[in-house]
């Protein structure tokens, strides 16, 4: 978690009257975008991000920042309000005998991971732009760190140390946040 | 035998085979350093299973419209504070037209919203403050307003900001957080009319980006109803450096 997003989360916590719309400026596309890749819907996903801020603004003095991240807090309440519109839906779709007939209803398997890229993608925006391309042509362009070092012009010490760096990072987001989401 | 280099681990978790054999001998033998690379391998496996990351959509801005218009509706539900009746009218009328204009939450929402609430309740496991110290200590802000960069001005397009409108004994307070890469110069704040030319010079930034300004009283609202920053250079001029940072309007 970088230095503004822990005072960030300070600042949520004890109420500030800046903290919502920093919040709201920081979160608010990660909360859409889950919303939105999950259901498929702008207005669901409009209707889902105003929900998720109303109600972890009204219970800020709930959010334990030493148990994890704002960020994650924000994911977990944003994952709850799409079980709970996915729900909505198959029972508008008459899945409702499924229901009754005591098979647990869930959410479709892959929602986990629709959420998890979605956090991988906000830190990767997070990172700067040398480590951000370092990262993109290691992931996505499956070059190596020598080929990375002549492609940028860089020392090659520095492309390993930017990886290394860049992965730890990664990593210690998905798992502050994957932290808050457990009860 | 020495653990595996941090560096050396995150260069495996990308590329299968790039460890000296005795890295790799090691791995082999010891717990710690397999699970450190199954984590730093899983980042790799999940960033390269989606494609190319896509970016985040920001939501529209009648979102947060509608954000800050449900928590004035708490406040006005919990409070007939004079505070409440005595708010500036223009933005009073603006957050009440929004709030009906737009489609209120349906039953189901609500339910939906209560359900949130408990879950939240359940992650955050905190102590329990007070609901009626939470709406006393929001009583007295009026407005909420998102500063964002316009595309016109490219160079800023990471900058971002925020204008809390509040009021007190001495009048309306505007409380300005800016967040953007410092520049030649210092960051002024401003009210800008609805002709786009007419501006109030509010006051500077500090060199925390942050400033706490009192509006002029009896200012109409109505016709200044945007907030502007500028980025100014030290040349001796006090008109508006026409290099705006960031822009946000008052709600109504």
């Amino acid at each position: 978690m970088s230095d503004t997003d822990a005072d960030l989360t300070r600042a949520f916590q004890k109420g500030h009257a800046d903290a919502l719309p920093r919040a709201y400026e920081r979160f608010g596309p990660l909360v859409f975008t889950i919303a939105l890749r999950s259901l498929s819907s702008r207005a669901d996903a409009e209707d889902i991000t105003q929900q998720v801020f109303v109600a972890a603004w009204r219970r800020r003095d709930t959010f334990d920042a030493g148990r994890g991240s704002l960020a994650g807090w924000l994911t977990a309440i944003t994952r709850n309000a799409v079980t709970d519109a996915l729900r909505a839906r198959q029972r508008e779709n008459g899945a409702l005998l499924e229901a009754a007939s005591g098979r647990q209803v869930t959410t479709a398997p892959e929602s986990d991971i629709v959420v998890e890229r979605i956090v991988l993608a906000d830190e990767l925006a997070r990172l700067g732009d040398q480590q951000r391309l370092i990262l993109m042509l290691a992931f996505y362009a499956g070059l190596t760190h020598d080929q990375i070092a002549a492609t940028l012009g860089l020392p090659l010490g520095t492309v390993k140390s930017q990886i290394r760096r860049g992965l730890l990072r990664l990593r210690a987001r998905m798992e502050a946040d994957d932290v808050t989401c457990r009860r | 035998m020495s653990h595996v280099d941090a560096e050396i681990l995150a260069l495996r978790a990308l590329e299968a085979g790039s460890l000296a054999a005795g890295d790799e001998l090691h791995l082999t033998q010891c717990p710690q350093c397999q699970a450190n690379l199954m984590r730093l391998a899983e980042i790799v496996t999940l960033a390269r299973s989606g494609g190319v990351a896509r970016a985040l959509e920001r939501p529209p801005d009648r979102v947060w419209q509608r954000i800050t218009a449900e928590l004035h509706a708490d406040e006005e539900a919990a409070s007939e504070d004079p505070v409440s009746r005595h708010r500036h009218p223009a933005s009073r009328r603006g957050l009440a037209r929004r709030g009906l204009g737009m489609s209120r939450p349906s039953v189901a929402a609500r339910r939906r919203l209560a359900a949130l609430g408990a879950v939240a309740l359940l992650i955050g496991a905190g102590t329990a403050v007070g609901i009626q110290q939470l709406t006393q200590s929001q009583l007295a802000v009026v407005a909420q307003i998102p500063l964002r960069p316009l595309p016109q001005f490219p160079q800023w397009r990471a900058a971002a900001g925020v204008a809390v409108m509040a009021r007190n004994a001495a009048g309306l307070q505007l409380k300005v957080t800016l967040h953007a890469s410092p520049g030649r110069g210092f960051f002024e704040v401003w009210l800008l009319g609805r002709d786009g030319v007419s501006m109030i010079s509010l006051g500077d930034l500090n060199s925390a980006q942050a400033g706490t300004f009192t509006l002029p009283p009896g200012v109409n609202l109505a016709f200044y109803s945007r907030i502007d920053i500028s980025l100014q250079t030290f040349n001796g001029s006090t008109s508006h450096s026409k290099i705006s940072v960031v822009r946000g309007s008052l709600p109504g």
